[in-house]
């Protein structure tokens, strides 16, 4: 009979058949340093622990139910005292063979540290949207509503309403992608301004962002996609100064302090005066080079006083209400910051190209 | 616009450096591109916005420049000595279509003679990348590079009758044009005609058969004012880009006719022989008069929020051709002819605020008025945004046009359509964001990049007729691996379930009471049997799936593809998840398997749903599917985990047995689905 065995007998069964007491607990005592001796791991002290002292089905439990609780009333103090003598050395050697395996664990095997780990790879966000997302907070800053807009577009959201006259080269210069006589892709994402004024009371400030079309065939520096962002702002007293004060708010937040800025008049049927804003020239700064034409200045973008005749089509009164607008290309500002050369990529997929933005 | 320093020299006194010049015009709106130095001579290359053709020539920058720098302008001459025969005698004007010719000055010049210009008038002309032609024709390029205004020199011999008719082209007829092509002509067209025929397209090109020749030995010279849209169309239906059409179109300037065709009488003498008749034709009907208007001082110091000082307005004014005079509040002053861009009060603004200098102006904030506005939706874009990132796909952005043949395929119903297409491949606007999602994946793949997970943010389009919808979308592919092969593990071939993982994921940022999968409804580019509908209790909000191979082998692509597109707008109605905090339980969980022999085509759905609401489970989960020889003909052998949770009291052993054998006998009675012995 096993020792397994006869911890689950009877003790008056074992002692007819010539154990005694002393010897049953001495050959379990033996068998536990034995078994003891080859534990090397939390493992195996795990299963020496379950083994032993299980609740319900460890040695140690057994021998307590067949032989302690079943022992002959004469016998049952020393039972007693061997069972508890028992119990408490296993205890007290499984408690230090717990600190040895303890111990043990901080002397493995070294690993290389140096060896990768398997790859967790997280998404990259798009060039342009990180771009976006770091203009709209300067804006949000500013207390600017963010907005975006359909882009399939009426011709009248896209240019009569601003002041674009029909038969102007302005139309023609836009180079309009359409799908109905009077229904294109927005050309700008200027539409927004009247879609918006319509339905807000001043005093508004916001930023529209979104995909903007022309008749363009692709090729590294256009694209027939691209995508816009436009602010506008409108009260009783808004100036051209305070369009001025707004942009070089938002070229030093952006583009750092040691950019300057030049406003210069220019064209737009939809604003008046108009503007571009020229920032120092980031590929020379400001020395002059070939992508600056040597005049050490790059344009940035297009903005002025919004034109009175855009405040009356959206329902305002021009001689009550100023307002200012500022809209540019979110893909070439992005294109400068990131030294990106061909527009293409922006919009190809290429995940070499996109995993650079993670 | 290449502007000749020397040039302008005839016309004002000039800063000594070019680099201060050039900075001045920019600075004034006259975008300068570049300053180049030829011979001796510096040019400048102006960019002019559309809404100054008064600028495009030398005397027009002359006048800015005056402006800008404060000194005087000094107009060309134009005396010359007159014939003593009249012009009237020669030739006749009439105009028959006003609407478009409002005027039109004729002048002749008998007994010239054809041959070269002089060598200080063609170097004038090449250095502005004019080509010489004869001394005539050079002239009024030379008049137009100088003052802007294009005119025309017919030789008067070939002019039936000596006569010129302005009028519309009748529907039959043709001309052919200086550049040798035959014309078709419609009644939009307004032409230049003799007695009998058209012989220039007005204010476009002239004709060949009136043109200057060795032979031509008498000239009419026209100067005249051609309505801008009329030009515009003509010009365009033709396809013509001339340098007089491009002046025309913006708007040319009405008193500019008597002075462009004085000014190549007064040349006429420094080029040819011959003599200037005596008087001009001004063909005038109608005079016009220009209305004029009011700059009020505070409107202008309340839209530049600077005030810019009387003495300036006046000075910068009076420069560029207008004649303020004082008012109560400001000033009134009469429109000149060459500033048609010009007409509101807003317009005298700008132009004393770019002379002024935009740079004078200060940087202000305006005050904080109102707060802003939350954007609709907002957190709900953004945390789909962070989630997609999170599980390892790169965002991508993609055209919003397709080709034909896609739209075919990943549409259904009429799709967008664009009138003038870009190419070929971009004539529809796209109905779904697979094709888009796949050339992406088509296109890696040909880079070598054969493991990609690629999301893109987007619209698609539907409509037509004038009402248009543009729901916001989101597609996922992905391809490849799933994991890398590393020195840990083994590569996984990414799969059906890891995009349906990603999806799951993704949806359980928002509110829905339940998200459920099944096989119905899927468009047939996604393989059937290895697709879904994903579908909660706001309806269908996405499919996912295995897309068709032989699409992808179309595109090169022969690796399994898997694609999700989902309707963001349908997420964003749900809302985000709102958590609410629910006690913890103080006891563990009770676990038990199941091992379940389930008769095919049992989907699990189904095994969830027939055991029902059972009390404290937790969890019944698939751990295991096994099919083989041990597994009876028509079944699979599936190992479940059950988990039940109590907060606070433990479980009997008769509790969880007693749950058990419910379970148990709900799926044997309503699947036959029994315990594996
Ligand atoms: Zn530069």
């Amino acid at each position: 009979m096993t020792l397994d065995e006869k911890a689950h007998q009877p003790l008056a069964e074992l002692i007819a058949a010539g154990d005694s007491v002393d010897s049953l607990y001495s050959a379990l005592k033996d068998a536990f340093e034995g078994e003891r001796t080859a534990v090397s791991s939390a493992d195996d002290l795990k299963a020496l622990r379950d083994r032993w002292m299980g609740r319900k089905n460890g040695l140690i439990a057994a021998a307590n139910d067949a032989w302690l609780k079943a022992a002959p009333r004469e016998l049952k103090p020393q039972v007693g005292k061997r069972q508890n003598e028992i119990r408490q050395a296993i205890e007290a050697a499984l408690e230090q063979a717990q600190n040895d395996v303890a111990a043990l664990g901080r002397k493995r095997e070294a690993l290389d540290v140096t060896l990768p780990g398997p790859e967790r790879r997280l998404g990259a966000k798009h060039p342009v949207r990180r771009t976006l997302e770091e203009i709209l907070s300067i804006f949000r800053e500013l207390g600017y509503s963010v907005a975006e807009g359909p882009e399939i577009e009426s011709f009248f959201y896209n240019f009569e309403a601003l002041n674009f006259p029909a038969d102007h080269p302005a139309v023609d210069e836009m180079d309009t992608l359409f799908v109905e006589d009077k229904m294109l892709l927005r050309t700008h994402t200027s539409p927004n301004q009247i879609r918006i004024m319509e339905k807000t009371p001043p005093p508004m400030r916001y930023v529209v962002h979104g995909k903007v079309y022309r008749n363009d065939a692709p090729d590294a520096t256009h694209s027939p996609m691209f995508q816009q962002l436009e602010v506008f702002c409108v009260d009783e007293n808004i100036t051209l100064a305070d369009l001025k004060g707004t942009l070089e708010h938002f070229v030093r937040r952006f583009f750092g302090r040691g950019i300057k800025t030049r406003l210069r008049p220019s064209f737009f049927p939809f604003t008046e005066p108009s503007a571009e804003l020229d920032i120092t020239c980031v590929f020379c700064a400001g020395r002059g080079c070939r992508i600056c034409k040597q005049t050490g200045f790059i344009e940035l973008l297009g903005c002025g006083m919004i034109d009175p005749n855009v405040l009356r089509s959206a329902g305002l009164d021009p001689e009550k209400y100023q307002g200012f607008a500022a809209g540019f290309g979110l893909d070439r500002i992005a294109m400068n910051k990131y030294d990106i050369n061909d527009i293409s990529l922006l919009y190809n997929g290429d995940t070499r190209f996109l995993r650079q933005f993670r | 616009m290449r502007i000749l320093r020397s040039w302008l020299e005839d016309f004002v006194e000039l800063p000594e450096s070019s680099e201060e010049l050039g900075a001045a015009l920019t600075m004034a709106g006259m975008a300068v591109d570049g300053v180049e130095q030829v011979d001796g001579e510096t040019i400048f290359e102006l960019d002019i916005t559309s809404n100054r053709p008064d600028a495009m020539n030398h005397f027009g920058i002359a006048r800015e420049v005056a402006a800008i720098f404060r000194r005087p302008l000094t107009p060309p001459r134009v005396e010359f000595p007159e014939d003593s025969r009249t012009v009237g005698e020669f030739a006749r004007i009439e105009i028959e279509a006003a609407d478009l010719c409002p005027r039109y000055v004729g002048r002749v010049l008998l007994g010239v003679e054809i041959k070269p210009s002089p060598d200080w008038l063609r170097r004038r002309l090449e250095l502005c990348g004019t080509r010489p032609i004869n001394n005539i024709a050079d002239l009024t390029n030379y008049v137009l590079l100088e003052l802007g205004h294009p005119t025309h020199a017919f030789d008067l011999d070939t002019l039936n009758e000596r006569r010129i008719v302005v009028r519309r082209a009748r529907a039959d007829e043709e001309m052919r044009t200086l550049d040798g092509l035959d014309r078709k002509l419609s009644p939009a067209d307004l032409v230049i005609a003799d007695a009998y025929r058209p012989v220039a397209l007005a204010g476009v090109m002239g004709g060949l058969e009136t043109e200057i020749s060795d032979r031509t030995k008498n000239v009419l010279i026209e100067a005249a004012w051609f309505h801008p849209g009329s030009i515009r169309r003509t010009a365009r239906r033709f396809g013509m880009h001339t340098e007089a059409s491009h002046r025309f179109e913006r708007g040319a300037d009405l008193e500019a006719t008597v002075w462009a065709a004085d000014r190549i009488a007064g040349l006429l003498g420094q080029l040819s022989p011959g003599v200037v008749l005596s008087g001009r034709i001004d063909a005038y009907p109608t005079q016009v008069q220009r209305p004029s208007v009011a700059l009020r001082r505070a409107r202008l110091a309340g839209m530049l929020g600077t005030t810019v000082p009387d003495e300036d307005v006046v000075d910068i004014l009076s420069r560029l051709g207008f004649s303020p005079q004082p008012t109560a509040d400001g000033w009134r002053t009469p429109l000149p002819s060459q500033r048609l861009d010009v007409e509101r009060e807003i317009d005298l603004i700008e132009e004393v605020g770019r002379i002024y200098g935009f740079g004078k102006i200060a940087s202000t904030l305006p005050p904080m008025a109102a707060a802003p506005a939350p954007k609709p939706f907002e957190d709900e874009e953004a945390a789909a945004r962070e989630t997609i990132r999170g599980l390892g796909y790169d965002e991508m952005v993609g055209y919003s046009f397709i080709s034909e043949k896609d739209a075919e395929r990943f549409g259904s119903g009429e799709p967008v359509r664009l009138r003038n297409a870009v190419s070929e491949l971009m004539t529809v606007m796209r109905p779904s964001a697979a094709p888009t999602l796949l050339h992406a994946i088509a296109h890696n793949i040909r880079y070598g990049e054969e493991s990609v997970r690629l999301a893109e943010f987007g619209r698609v389009y539907r409509g037509g007729s004038g009402t248009y919808q543009e729901p916001a979308s989101l597609a996922m592919a992905a391809t490849g691996s799933a994991r890398e092969a590393n020195l840990q593990e083994q590569s996984k071939a990414f799969g059906f379930y890891d995009l349906k993982s990603d999806v799951e994921a993704l949806l359980g940022r928002y509110d829905f009471v339940h998200v459920d999968f099944d096989d119905r409804d899927v468009p047939d580019y996604y393989v059937p049997g290895r697709s879904a509908s994903v579908r909660t209790d706001r309806g269908r909000v996405a499919i996912v799936g295995e897309v068709d191979p032989q699409i992808c082998d179309e595109l090169k692509v022969r690796q399994p593809v898997f694609l999700a597109e989902i309707e963001l707008d349908k997420l964003y109605d749900a809302g985000l998840r709102r958590p609410q905090y629910r006690p913890l339980p103080r006891v563990p969980p009770v676990e038990r398997d199941f091992s379940l022999l389930v008769p095919e085509g049992v989907p699990f759905a189904e095994i969830r749903t027939a055991i029902g609401l059972v009390d404290y489970l937790e969890r019944f989960e698939p751990v295991e599917i096994f099919r083989g020889k041990q597994v009876p003909e028509g079944h699979y052998a599936l190992l479940v985990r059950a988990v039940w949770q109590r907060e606070t009291e433990s479980f009997r052993d008769e509790e969880i047995q007693a749950s058990a054998v419910a379970i148990l006998d709900s799926l044997k009675t309503k699947l036959r689905i029994t315990l594996r012995s």
